[in-house]
């Protein structure tokens, strides 16, 4: 009788990597202050903005992300504050990407300091010789460009991702195919995604604190608890996962930048003044991801924490500031309609659109609007922010 | 007034007048064609107060007199009596008694006081010109208009009598098509202006009729008598077109019209329309643009879009020139293509970032502002 081919359902090897940096904001600043390295820091807002990252030794006094910064420095009282630094953070996760590009080419860079890389074309014959070179891709990246990391290695995105938040900082965790279950069994039932806080308590309530408890149910108990998605749960539960590692770089969909004031502002001039400063920093990023943009939103917030917008598109999408500028009064004037200061800011852009622009006739002029944006870019680039400013940055 | 017609003439004369009625009209007269009779024929008129058409219709006229019928739903009762002979009798309330064959209407109709008054051209500037001339000419540039409503502006045909010639441009910003013919223009009778772009569709559907049309304007208002030849449908005398002007200063287009040729390439008109459709049927509403490629001896037309694919066609021409690539929205380069007759235009080009030119030997001119590629 002919023997059934035997169908293989996991791949020999752990080729999907998960490669998270470790406090990268935070690790980013203190490649640039490497004397900080082992205090209480954080990289925040001042003091009433939020901490966005930090320091191992501020996450065990407590400080946790994100926080109010106000806050943060009541449970952390000597943790050492420090301001973003523009720039930075996109150059170092684009670099440190770039490394993790010369092992593969399907590298999925899922957010600035996070993402996966697929092993799977590169030929490599066994679990050991992944380890080596991953092992050695965590050394480069820490010799090149000071930034911690931490890799999980299995088979598919999820076990993965789980195993590179199994340990860190510096975490390294290989998850051999087959075993994923066995990993997962005895973690924290917050680890599968979808679980958040108050799932968790959900399900704590009901007994179930690790993932292995869903096991012990029935299937009717499961469907009660998840609802339709009961089945999918349990295929995570078990580690499974056919997702695959895709390089395709998602486009922005927008761009915005906002700022916290270290005192809430109610002069409209300086308002207006830090909005127009906005479409300075973000219309450069914009220009060198050859967009152009179509609308702009203006967000305020009063000091309860209530926030109001007031947004306005342009006939024909731009990559210039001065179309904006206009728009900064009107907006800002149909958002700030109470009578009270603001403690923050933002603005945004939308309707980004890639494909080439339409030339005018009568408008020859931002051509040559375009040529200087792009000279300023140059002058203001490589680290040289702020070198050529427009006048109404200079403040009062 | 009592009045015996045609059916298909009456149905053919309101034909004429029907378009100029919008569909929410701001007063219920406005829906209205206001119906005179004398001598040996009826006039009809509607109007929108900024466009009014009047046109005369031979009739059998017993007893003189005016009224006014919401014109559409009359237009599609008139075409559709049984019988050729249609009498028509209104009494002193405006109610309309229309019979034909064994069917009979009772209209309510409005009285024509209420009608506005269409105005006649008094001391204006006026010139005879050939309808099937115009006609073209305006076929010529129309496309080019700009629908845009925040550019007023430029929402019609721009008409110039100066230095001895006549010139109609359209613009939207982005083309310019203009064309030009000599004729006499006195000193005195020299003057320019914008005229509406549902005016402009009106002129281009009432043209060529007859052989002459008169021409009238001041800086507010333009009026055109278009003959209506002797046979047409049972129209008589000529059809008056009134439109109000687009009051403003035209942009300045002498400027944007190259005054040095670069690299002129001539080429088939219709090959070359036929080969920029095909490659336009791979471009979306995301990436709207062809390339236009230009090598010795050789034009290339490539179009893509990412989510569906791409195109290739090629031509040959004869070329020496540098190379040269420059992309364009395709309907900019069809538009022109498609409203001229002639075999062989040409076109010139420069480089990626200045604009193409079509031209003809026959002083026509069309402008189009490429597509800047990141």
């Amino acid at each position: 009788m002919p023997r059934l081919p035997l169908i293989v359902t996991t791949p020999a090897l752990p080729t999907v990597v998960h490669l998270d940096a470790d406090a990268f904001f935070v690790s980013c600043e203190l490649s640039m202050n490497p004397q900080l390295r082992g205090t209480k820091c954080a990289v925040g807002g001042r003091e009433r903005g939020i901490i966005s990252s930090a320091s191992y030794e501020a996450r065990a006094c407590g400080v946790y992300t994100p926080m109010a910064t106000k806050h943060a420095l009541k449970v952390c009282p000597d943790l050492i504050l420090l301001p973003h630094t523009s720039g930075i953070y996109s150059k170092k996760s684009r670099e440190m990407f770039e490394l993790c590009e010369t092992i593969t080419p399907i590298v999925q860079r899922n957010s600035i300091d996070e993402g996966y890389l697929d092993l799977g074309p590169c030929g490599f014959r066994s679990t050991a010789e992944i380890e080596h070179r991953i092992r050695a891709l965590q050394q480069r990246i820490w010799d090149d460009l000071q930034i911690p990391t931490s890799f999980g290695i299995a088979a598919n995105k999820l076990v993965s991702a789980i195993a590179s938040k199994a340990r860190k900082p510096r975490g390294f965790t290989v998850v051999p195919p087959g075993e994923e279950a066995a990993f997962l069994a005895p973690l924290k039932i917050s680890v599968i995604p979808g679980v958040g806080l108050k799932s968790e308590e959900r399900l704590a309530a009901q007994g179930i604190r690790l993932v292995s408890d869903l096991f012990t149910r029935t299937e009717s108990e499961l469907k009660a608890l998840f609802g339709s998605g009961w089945q999918e749960m349990l295929a995570m539960a078990r580690g499974e996962d056919d997702r695959p590692v895709h390089t395709d770089h998602e486009d922005a969909k927008s761009y915005s930048v906002q700022e916290t004031f270290g005192e809430d502002i109610r002069d409209f001039a300086e308002i207006e003044r830090i909005a127009k400063g906005m479409i300075d920093e973000l219309m450069p990023a914009i220009r060198a991801d050859g967009k152009r943009v179509k609308t702009m939103t203006v967000k305020v917030r009063y000091p309860g924490m209530e926030n109001s917008t007031a947004g306005r598109s342009l006939a024909e999408a731009t990559d210039l500031e001065a179309p904006f500028y206009p728009l900064v009064q009107p907006l800002l004037k149909a958002a700030w309609t109470q009578r009270r200061p603001l403690r923050l800011v933002s603005v945004r852009f939308s309707g980004v659109e890639t494909q080439g622009a339409q030339l005018e006739m009568f408008g020859q002029t931002d051509e040559k609007k375009r040529r200087l944006a792009a000279v300023l870019d140059k002058l203001n680039g490589k680290g040289k922010k702020g070198a050529v400013r427009h006048g109404h940055q200079l403040g009062k | 007034m009592k009045f015996k017609i045609n059916r298909d003439h009456f149905s053919n004369g309101l034909a004429q007048v029907l378009n100029v009625v919008g569909s929410k009209a701001a007063m219920p007269i406005l829906s209205n064609v206001l119906i005179e009779a004398e001598k040996d024929h009826i006039s009809l008129t509607t109007t929108n107060l900024d466009l009014g058409i009047r046109c005369k219709i031979k009739a059998e006229v017993k007893e003189g007199g005016t009224v006014t019928l919401p014109v559409k739903r009359l237009a599609t009762i008139v075409r559709e009596l049984p019988n050729v002979d249609v009498s028509f009798d209104a009494n002193a309330s405006h109610q309309v008694k229309i019979a034909s064959g064994g069917s009979n209407f009772r209209i309510m109709g409005i009285g024509a006081e209420e009608f506005p008054k269409l105005p006649t051209s008094g001391d204006d500037k006026a010139y005879t010109l050939e309808q099937g001339e115009l006609a073209t000419m305006l076929s010529n540039v129309s496309y080019a208009q700009s629908t845009d409503e925040t550019r007023y502006i430029l929402n019609g045909v721009y008409f110039n009598f100066k230095d001895g010639k006549l010139a109609l441009v359209a613009t939207d910003g982005r083309r310019l098509a203009m064309v030009s013919k000599e004729m006499t223009v006195p000193a005195a009778s020299a003057g320019a202006i914008i005229l509406p772009a549902k005016t402009v569709a009106e002129l281009l559907r009432l043209l060529g009729k007859g052989e002459k049309l008169k021409i009238a304007f001041n800086e507010r208002h333009a009026a055109f008598q278009i003959d209506t030849g002797k046979d047409a449908g049972g129209l008589t005398d000529n059809i008056y077109l009134f439109s109000k002007v687009v009051e403003g200063n035209y942009p300045n287009y002498q400027q944007v019209i190259p005054k040095e040729t670069h690299q002129r390439i001539k080429l088939e008109r219709e090959l070359f329309l036929e080969c920029v459709h095909r490659a336009a049927l791979v471009t979306s509403e995301k990436s709207n643009s062809v390339k236009v490629k230009v090598t010795a001896n050789l034009l290339e037309i490539t179009a893509s879009s990412p989510d569906f694919g791409e195109a290739h066609e090629s031509m040959a021409i004869s070329y020496s020139g540098p190379d040269l690539q420059v992309a364009f929205n395709p309907q900019f380069v069809m538009d022109p293509l498609r409203a001229l007759t002639k075999d062989e235009v040409f076109f010139e080009l420069k480089d990626e970032v200045s604009p193409g030119v079509f031209k003809t030997l026959e002083s026509f001119v069309c402008v189009i502002m490429p597509v800047r590629l990141s």
